[in-house]
């Protein structure tokens, strides 16, 4: 069975779980899954469009140059800043980071990639000083970068 | 109409269309690569996609703002601190929903390295694994995930420290 089928299933089993114990809060649940997948797949698609254009118009040579192990330390710092200014959110993080990993790029450009991607966002900043301050906002954002990087060599250095 | 017009949903899909189009008006060839990428990707991942999507909106409302505020307190003494690692790891959402939820948390009095420490584990992002292993597989996902936790825990330090000193 394909995996995607499995999911489905232990979700639709969660979903009849819940309807047994509370049935407003389940018809609530239905419409937030329905709106979650109503942002989401927009923007999924979007970055499949933009993967195709790789496909299309970046050489696989030219992702392993930048990205690719012989990059080390600097296709980490890359990926990390790509991650920074991409305004993916969550879920379309692993969809590129596979996609980018198939076509060369090493464990540890893509998991700084998706540390960055999901925990540093610029549009994100004036949000996050309104609601937590400046100074928490730099320090936050700036150990987040350096911490992701540490990370990310180490994941490199397991899963290579 | 005029709402449509700049509704998210509505821009993300004209422009991925209108790229599509464009790059196959230029070079049929590189358009039908692009097409087909998208095409098969669509087809990988709507089911994945549909389960994630209930997932996390189970998790909404049966695991609401206010229980986890009782759940985590102030975030401190070890357990606080422990749990403060490792529960965000559940939760679904982008950093804009995540804020708003952290303020509370702070105004409750819970310490800098206690809300860092829960942003950084919130990147841990575990109703999304269908997806994780789908693309990047298992051992990625495992090894990424154990790490958000050690990543948390000396976030959390990092930020305490930080939160002492005044500058």
């Amino acid at each position: 069975m394909r995996a995607g089928t499995i999911y489905l299933l232990i979700a639709l089993v969660l979903l009849g779980i819940s309807l047994l114990k509370e049935k407003q809060r389940t018809k609530e649940a239905i419409k937030a899954t329905v709106k979650i997948f109503y942002v989401v797949m927009p923007v999924l698609i979007f970055v499949f469009v933009l993967m195709g254009l790789i496909q299309a118009y970046i050489s696989r040579e030219t992702i392993t140059s930048i990205l690719g192990q012989k990059s080390g330390i600097l296709g980490i710092l890359y990926a990390e800043i790509v991650g920074c200014i991409a305004l993916f959110m969550p879920p379309a993080v692993f969809p590129f980071g596979g996609y980018l990993h198939d076509n060369g790029a090493s464990y540890g450009s893509i998991a700084g990639f998706v540390f960055t991607a999901i925990l540093i966002g610029i549009t994100t900043l004036p949000v996050e000083i309104k609601f937590l301050g400046k100074r928490f906002t730099i320090a936050r954002n700036i150990f987040t970068f350096v911490l992701a990087f540490f990370i990310a060599l180490l994941m490199e250095v397991i899963l290579r | 109409m005029k709402k449509f017009l700049k509704n998210d949903v509505f821009q993300f899909l004209s422009l991925s269309v209108i790229i599509t189009l464009s790059v196959y008006g230029l070079n049929a060839e590189k358009g039908a690569i692009v097409a087909r990428t998208v095409y098969n990707t669509f087809v990988e991942v709507l089911d994945i996609v549909v389960a994630v999507s209930i997932f996390i909106g189970l998790f909404q409302v049966w695991v609401k703002p206010p229980t986890i505020v009782k759940w985590l307190g102030k975030g401190s003494g070890l357990k606080g601190f422990i749990l403060v690692c490792t529960f965000p790891i559940l939760m679904g959402g982008s950093l804009f929903t995540v804020f708003p939820l952290l303020k509370t948390l702070k105004d409750k009095g819970a310490r800098t390295g206690a809300i860092a420490s829960f942003i950084t584990a919130w990147g841990g992002k575990a109703p999304l694994l269908p997806l994780e292993t789908k693309f990047l597989g298992w051992p990625f996902a495992l090894v990424r995930l154990s790490f958000i936790i050690l990543f948390a825990f000396v976030m959390g330090i990092l930020m305490d420290w930080v939160g002492e000193k005044s500058i």
